[in-house]
């Protein structure tokens, strides 16, 4: 019976001094300065935000950026948690919200495109080259009339809090329509989503054009509307260690060699640009629509 | 040719990290299922009924509670493991050990079961008797740390959550075939899943080759 014991305690040891020593050279942090930053699905997933951190790193070497692609909703929460030096989100109410909480400083406004509104080709609601407003008004009622669906992030991501946002402007309510049908998901899975019901989305238009050639039965119906213009921010978190290098960085975004390479992201192999650079652009009345989006409720 | 070394580092990273995670969860899970096999007592059989139970817990449901414990506004913040490759070997292990012990005190249960006695009517001490059934149920141990690491690096949620899929950092396997699916670049992401499921093949025969001789 002593020996049993011994036998189990010499195991425990040895499970123990394995388990430290294996986990010591990863706790051991290497000499660098890790900037991580949450930020939007649809900004990461263009690749966009990689090539953009080359071009930074080849000024700091000494500098890893860390992207955590999330929605705005968790991005911005993260920033919250204290467990990320930067965010770039786009989803002005959302924003704001922090922004009051203290949690992110002022924004910094590095980039713009617009939403669009996608749908099935033959567009049996009829809104193709609508405003954005009577487009969802038409929508509604179509589906209303079982003849078409909606597909809905359902994530608090940037692109979904826009969507409420329409709902609410022309005073309807969707939800728990059997055809208003949340997928709780990234953009690139709605708009496959989509594509299978043949319904119609709100999509970012980056996302959409990356996409294209996988969507068949889609087509963009709606693009024109100041309600639909996608600002990207970036922010520094307040309570960050490295809120130095984290200021670094979103001056980075506007500076102009990162906007040019923002305006040309793209531009070779969808024949449009995906974003559009903040600088060169009439940044007041942007800035206005922040102003104006962000005081929405959502 | 970048693309082929960012795919090979993804690939070895994975191994290691849930490698890694074998480990740790072997270096509890081992002892800790033996010592409720030979243990009959009622909380040992209540503790084998817990692993049980826990071996289906959702992994973002694990991947989101160590998010919280580990997020710097939680209780375990002070040592910045989030977002590390440490952590999502933390997490996986954390992950397999109710699989490992309830795969373990089943399968070791029939050898204990045939040997034991036997053992013991032979003169044998108690320890004497536990050194037998682990020598006789030596392929169970092998064939239960192989079925924890093909769970480990199977695995999305976790890596997910604590390990953020950081590009050249924490990015696994799993976690780059969500990416490349959110990207649209479907291609990769099959390229992917195939070399994921050669790997947990190849690791899966060359185990039971070993344990076979």
């Amino acid at each position: 019976m002593k020996h049993y014991k011994l036998f189990m305690l010499i195991i425990f040891i040895a499970a123990l001094i394995i388990t430290s020593t294996c986990s010591c050279p990863l706790i051991l942090r290497e000499n660098i300065t890790v900037l991580r930053v949450s930020t939007t699905t649809s900004l990461y997933a263009t690749g966009l935000l990689d090539m953009l951190a080359d071009k930074f790193k080849e000024k700091h070497s000494n500098v890893v950026i860390q992207f955590i692609a999330v929605g705005s909703g968790e991005a911005l929460k993260k920033a919250a948690m204290g467990d990320v030096d930067a965010v770039l989100v786009h989803a002005p109410s959302l924003e704001r919200k922090y922004i009051s909480e203290g949690t992110i400083g002022e924004g910094t406004i590095f980039a713009y495109n617009y939403f669009v509104i996608v749908g099935p080709k033959e567009d049996p609601a009829g809104v193709k080259c609508l405003s954005p407003e009577e487009a969802m008004v038409k929508i509604f009622n179509a589906c209303e009339k079982g003849v078409a669906k909606f597909i809905s992030r359902g994530d608090r991501s940037g692109t979904h809090v826009r969507e409420l946002m329409l709902w609410d402007m022309v005073g309807l309510n969707p939800k728990g329509k059997t055809w208003y049908i949340e997928t709780g998901s990234g953009m690139s899975e709605t708009l496959m989503v989509a594509n299978e019901y043949r319904a119609y989305t709100l999509s970012d238009i980056g996302t959409f054009l990356k996409f294209k050639n996988k969507l068949n039965e889609l087509t963009v119906l709606v693009d024109r509307g100041d309600i639909l213009i996608n600002i990207y921010s970036g922010y520094v978190v307040l309570s960050s260690k490295n809120i130095g290098l984290a200021e670094e960085f979103i001056e980075f975004l506007v500076s102009s060699e990162a906007q040019e390479a923002i305006g040309n992201y793209g531009l070779e192999e969808y024949g449009q640009p995906l974003f559009y650079p903040i600088v060169g652009s009439n940044s007041t009345m942007i800035k206005n629509m922040w102003n104006v989006l962000s005081s929405e409720s959502s | 040719m970048e693309f082929i070394f960012e795919t090979s580092e993804i690939v070895l990273r994975s191994i290691f990290v849930s490698g890694l995670a074998t480990i740790l969860a072997s270096a509890w899970s081992l002892p800790l299922a033996f010592l409720l096999l030979i243990s009959e007592s009622k909380i040992g059989r209540i503790l084998q009924d817990i692993f049980n139970s826990l071996v289906s817990i959702p992994t973002v449901v694990l991947g989101l509670l160590l998010y919280l414990i580990f997020s710097r506004s939680g209780p375990l913040g002070v040592f910045s493991l989030l977002y590390t490759p440490c952590i999502i070997s933390i997490g996986q292990a954390v992950l397999i050990t109710p699989l490992m012990i309830s795969f373990l005190t089943s399968s070791l249960g029939k050898v204990k079961e045939t040997v034991w006695e036997t053992a013991i009517a032979l003169g044998a001490s108690k320890f004497q008797a536990s050194i037998t059934v682990l020598k006789e149920g030596c392929v169970q141990l092998v064939r239960s740390i192989l079925v924890g690491f093909n769970r480990a690096i199977g695995e999305l949620g976790v890596a997910l959550m604590v390990g953020g899929n950081i590009r050249g950092y924490t990015r696994v396997m799993t976690t780059a075939i969500a990416l490349e699916v959110s990207k649209g670049n479907f291609d990769l992401a099959i390229t992917l899943g195939v070399v994921l499921l050669i790997t947990t093949l190849a690791i899966t025969v060359m185990v039971r080759l070993l344990g076979a001789r």
